[in-house]
């Protein structure tokens, strides 16, 4: 298509084309009826319904759209055998957030496991769902398998969830609140017994 | 024969001085060279072989840390040799190490993580358990043992041995089932005993003041001056948020070398507490422009009776030299004469023949030589008897120490303007008329000079409470309002006067200007 | 089952509708007038009155407000959704009927909002200025032919030999599409005082848009409609009616295929809908009433819907045979053999058939706006000055000289 205009600024060039319109087009009239015919067919199969009907809406609440396995969801903190949080507040999770929603008070437990959060909240509101905190986590303590939504809520304190409400979130939709993940996978060398 | 030597380090020719060993040696061409156990302030056991390189002529490979130069060395620190053994000696080291990093308050400024991952990086071999030593050992009243994580690498027994020359640290066990303990009946309590957290290249070693408080890449570091004491320790003030978590010795060879005395760490626990945010008159919470024109009024009453010998100020030890000096400009201006020196007392106690010194103020020389320039400065003792005696009208005193006796205090009270500025409250901003909030040592930019007359700089790391600000700018307010113009742009202008006119610091250099990083881009420590 | 609701709801509601009407006026203000109290019932003035009334509040309210669901409804099925369908009344769905209700709800319950530095006369009648003329302009419209009263249940051959008659049109004026032309221009007030009246500048320029559009294509639209002024020989509506009968050959789309669809055209947009939807663009341009909410921007909503109807009954009137049924006369079919039917019936059927072809044509213009993409400002311009204006002219010309050789012939 050949520019009817062109004209360079800075590092730019402006060109603008014109399209020729055939003669079936200027008249406009003829694509009307095609289009119409278009829209025609649609409407009348959707409306005998049954097997023509072509629609795919999905309805909401009574009939949910599955999630594909790795959705990131709400945000979920695993359990220790015993029930205590997996989470050894590490601080990888909110270093590694872009939005800065994670805030991690660390304590120490005055177990064999050392080290815990004693806070640990996520502002679901600043969170942008990314998933970089379970890359980041070492424990495989913080997941975003949940699938479910963030909740709505009435006022931004109730966005930010704490450490009772994410360890809350680990049997959300029935899931397994122990289980484990190897992160990574299984190292090439333990399958083939060779050394790196 | 000269004392410098010629050798060749991976083709490089250089010459270094006679006794150094080859790794100092490779330092300066840049060569790398892992190590853990060398510490360049501490003796050299060789005992981690991590940094064994190859010298030509010599069958094995041989540690860098404990062979010194000698002429004509053809030393390799890169060849394949060199670095199988490293990356050998890595995977040997981390045979027991429990590798439990996201725990670790080690992790980020852990010499064996960034020694893994400079030169191993391969994935562990061993297939079994473990070996297992005690976890959270108590060692003394600062220090906790993580025996699993430690690599024996004995720079804390080095470091008590030899800087606080208290022999309270050991080795106990032999082969994998050696451990880091205690000297039988010793606990590890000598004033020096934190450098040993400093020293440790992993986290075996935690100071129960920092440990799980903040992760080592959240921290922005500072560098600045430890006000502790007369000696004047380099220091870096590690804060986060506008908050100080920690404060860490700075390499100074003139100075502290690398260390730093447990008390003089804890320093910062005390800027945030008893802080005066806001001016006070009389006790009353007033504005803080009411406070400065009421604090300008005093003085300009006195001014106008002429009865400026009846006036005085207070320079403080404790305050920097720019404070001081602007103080002390703003006195000679107004026709003060009464100058006197205050500070803390002397704890004769806290002296030893290490760092510290009985003298617990970071800027006694400074002030009495701004206070020689003035005239002839007079003591506190002298300060409390002219206030018992009446001879004063009005004060104009730094903070935040002066060492006044209960009697003299209340006399600050039948003052008709007593003027103080201090960054805490004390006993004696209790009696005073016009109290102004200053910034503490944390958050300004000055100097400080230490007992041998080294100046250093002191540097803002986290922001003032409240309408606090540095002392230099109150006075310069006061002074604005008794007719005094005097402006600076900055600390800085106002050291280049001082230096120009105050002989005593006539060759001090300001020092470079040092904004915080944060410790993430700042390299491992240990 | 979707296309039962579809024709059966308002073939149901148009044929009650209808009955109500032809029993009303067969019978019911007859009766009342043999009363010695009740004379005033066949005045013209009552009856005015009354089919006023059953048209607007029986029939152009209702069918505006459904349309807001059968737009929402068609759309759907035009692009593979299913539509509302949550709304119930006592649990029953209806397919979704009852959003319109539920869309009305709302609207009254909302915040009546104005902008503060808003003319606040002008901005509370702005809407009122867009509804009005559009409800005027009903009252030419014939819905049915001459009743004759007292005759309904026998054979009618000639309703206008039949004596006392009463029309089923509000209005029956001379001047006729005059009238409505003269009225319809008045619209143009509501749009341009809303977007001027709200104090803002987008609005502003949306009312401008508006104003410009729709004087533009006011002329073509009158020099479409002359083409059939010429062949039907009259203004009046209800004679132009008359003049098609029963006969679709002799109905105006036939004579006038070209001014049919000029008209068509520029009616569309003389109601702002897509594809010539600039002055509102409810997506991205803002429009005229942007900063109206609540019951104000329902009315100038329903005032939309009810220009809808309004261009479907025109559509119908003077192109379509308005309420002739074909092969219905007034004495009943005479398709394939004579059937005669009594009056009542006929009338009954004709109102009813005129419904449906409303309904037809409210169908086809909802069709058209779900189909067709919006025109840019210059474009809308060059179609109705440089294509549409010519063509209509072009249209009269042709049509004059055909006349008039028929004429001389």
């Amino acid at each position: 298509m050949e520019p009817v205009f062109k004209k360079r600024v800075s590092k730019a060039t402006i060109l603008k084309l014109q399209r020729k319109n055939s003669f079936e087009q200027s008249m406009m009239l003829p694509a009307v009826v095609k289009g119409l015919g278009v829209t025609l067919r649609h409407f009348f199969n959707n409306v005998a319904g049954g097997e023509r009907s072509e629609a795919v809406t999905v309805q909401y609440p009574e009939e949910k759209f599955p999630y594909p396995p790795r959705y990131r969801g709400l945000h979920r903190l695993m359990h220790r055998e015993d029930g205590a949080v997996r989470c050894v507040a590490c601080m990888c999770c909110p270093t590694a957030c872009p939005a800065h929603c994670i805030t991690i008070i660390p304590e120490e437990t005055g177990n064999g496991n050392e080290k815990r959060p004693a806070v640990f909240e996520i502002d679901e509101l600043r969170c942008i769902v990314c998933g970089l905190c379970v890359e980041a986590c070492p424990c495989d303590a913080i997941r975003m398998d949940t699938g479910a939504h963030a909740h709505p809520s009435e006022n931004r304190a109730n966005a930010i969830l704490n450490k009772i409400d994410l360890l809350k979130n680990a049997t959300l939709n029935d899931k397994d609140p122990h289980s484990t993940a190897i992160q990574g996978g299984v190292p090439a060398w333990r399958d083939t017994n060779k050394t790196p | 024969m000269s004392d410098l030597i010629r050798l060749k380090i991976d083709g490089q020719e250089l010459t270094c001085e006679k006794g150094v060993n080859v790794l100092e040696a490779a330092k300066q061409i840049g060569a790398p060279i892992s190590y853990f156990c060398y510490h360049p302030g501490l003796s050299s056991p060789a005992v981690c072989r991590q940094c064994l390189v190859e010298v030509k002529g010599q069958p094995k490979l041989v540690p860098s840390c404990y062979t010194p130069v000698a002429e004509n060395m053809e030393v390799l620190t890169q060849s394949e040799k060199v670095l199988t053994a490293r990356q050998q000696m890595l995977e040997f080291t981390l045979a027991n190490h429990p590798v439990d990093c996201p725990i670790c308050d080690k992790a980020g400024e852990c010499t064996l993580q960034k020694m893994y991952s400079e030169w191993d990086g391969s994935h562990s071999r061993i297939d079994m358990d473990k070996k297992h030593k005690p976890k959270v050992k108590d060692l003394g009243p600062h220090i906790v043992l993580d025996a699993e994580r430690c690599i024996l690498c004995t720079r804390c027994i080095r470091v008590c041995n030899e800087v606080a020359k208290d022999p309270q640290l050991t080795m106990a066990w032999r082969g994998d089932r050696e451990q880091l303990t205690t000297s039988p009946g010793e606990q590890l309590d000598n004033p020096y005993s934190i450098n040993t957290v400093d020293v440790c290249p992993v986290g075996a070693l935690t100071s129960k003041d920092f440990r799980f408080s903040m992760r080592a890449w959240e921290l922005y570091t500072t560098p600045s001056v430890c006000t502790g004491c007369a000696t004047g320790c380099s220091d870096e003030i590690h804060h986060a948020k506008g908050e100080i978590h920690r404060l860490v010795p700075r390499e100074n060879p003139d100075v502290n070398k690398f260390w730093m005395c447990d008390e003089g760490r804890f320093t910062y626990k005390e800027v945030r507490v008893r802080r005066v945010a806001v001016s006070q008159l009389k006790g009353q919470v007033a504005s803080f422009k009411s406070a400065i024109s009421t604090a300008a009024k005093g003085l300009l009453s006195l001014i106008d009776a002429k009865q400026m010998q009846l006036a005085g100020i207070v320079l403080n030890a404790q305050a920097s030299n720019e404070d001081n000096y602007v103080l002390a400009k703003v006195a000679r201006a107004l026709g003060i004469e009464n100058v006197y020196l205050a500070g803390r007392p002397d704890q004769p106690d806290f002296a030893d023949d290490i760092l510290r010194k009985s003298d617990r103020n970071p800027n006694t020389f400074g002030a009495r030589a701004i206070g020689e320039w003035m005239g002839k400065p007079k003591t506190t003792a002298q300060l409390a008897d002219d206030l018992n005696r009446g001879a004063l009208k009005a004060l104009w005193m730094l903070g935040d120490h002066i060492a006044l006796d209960e009697r003299a205090v209340g006399a600050l009270d039948r003052l008709e303007v007593a003027i103080y500025q201090s960054p805490h409250e004390n006993f004696i901003s209790e009696h005073v008329s016009v109290l102004l909030p200053a910034s503490g040592w944390a958050e300004i930019d000055g100097t400080v000079t230490n007992f041998k007359g080294i100046t250093q700089r002191l540097r803002a790391s986290v922001e003032p409470p409240g309408e606090a600000r540095p002392h230099h700018e109150l006075i310069a307010m006061v002074a604005a309002e008794l007719g005094v113009a005097i402006e600076y742009p900055n600390t800085k202008s106002i050291f280049f006067e001082m230096s120009k006119t105050v002989p005593a610091f006539g060759h001090a250099s300001f020092g470079r200007e040092a904004p915080p990083i944060q410790l993430r881009f700042a390299g491992s420590r240990g | 089952m979707g296309i039962l609701y579809l024709f059966l709801v308002p073939a149901i509601a148009f044929s009650a509708l209808s009955a109500g009407l032809v029993f009303l006026f067969g019978i019911g203000l007859p009766w009342i007038a043999t009363h010695s109290w009740g004379t005033w019932a066949m005045s013209i003035w009552f009856t005015a009155l009354i089919k006023m009334a059953l048209l607007l509040l029986g029939i152009v309210l209702p069918i505006a407000s459904l349309l807001t669901w059968m737009e929402r409804k068609q759309s759907a099925k035009m692009q593979d959704r299913i539509g509302p369908n949550r709304a119930a009344i006592l649990g029953a769905t209806m397919w979704g009927i009852p959003h319109f209700i539920a869309d009305a709800v709302k609207m009254i319950m909302k915040e009546d909002f104005v902008p503060a530095k808003a003319n606040k006369f002008l901005f509370s009648i702005a809407p009122l200025l867009a509804v009005v003329p559009v409800l005027v302009t009903f009252a030419i419209i014939p819905f049915g032919s001459d009743a004759c009263t007292g005759q309904l249940f026998k054979v009618v051959t000639d309703t206008a030999a039949c004596g006392e008659t009463i029309p089923f049109q509000v209005a029956r004026l001379d001047v006729g599409l005059l009238f409505y032309f003269a009225i319809a221009s008045l619209a143009v007030y509501g749009t341009t005082l809303a977007g001027w009246a709200s104090y803002n500048k987008w609005s502003l320029l949306g009312g401008l848009r508006a104003s410009s559009q729709m004087m533009s294509y006011e002329v073509t639209m009158g020099l479409a409609i002359l083409g059939a002024f010429l062949v039907f020989g009259t203004l009046e509506p209800s004679a132009i009616v008359v003049a098609q009968g029963p006969n679709p050959i002799h109905w105006g789309i036939v004579s006038q295929p070209l001014g049919a669809i000029l008209f068509f055209t520029a009616a569309v947009a003389e109601t702002k809908r897509t594809p010539f939807d600039l002055p509102e663009g409810e997506s991205e341009v803002i429009g005229y009433f942007v900063e109206y909410s609540g019951m104000r921007f329902g009315v100038f909503f329903l005032a939309e819907f009810m220009e809808v109807i309004f261009l479907a009954a025109i559509m119908t009137t003077i192109f379509f045979g308005g309420w002739q049924v074909p092969g219905l006369y007034a004495d009943g079919f005479h398709i394939f053999g004579n059937y005669n039917m009594a009056h009542g019936l006929v009338l009954f059927l004709q109102t009813a058939f005129w419904g449906m072809k409303i309904m037809f044509f409210c169908w086809f213009q909802l069709m058209i706006r779900w189909t067709l993409p919006r025109f840019r400002p210059d474009q809308l311009m060059r179609l109705g000055w440089k294509q549409l204006l010519p063509a209509s002219l072009f249209n009269i010309v042709l049509t004059a000289a055909v006349v008039l050789w028929l004429e001389s012939k």
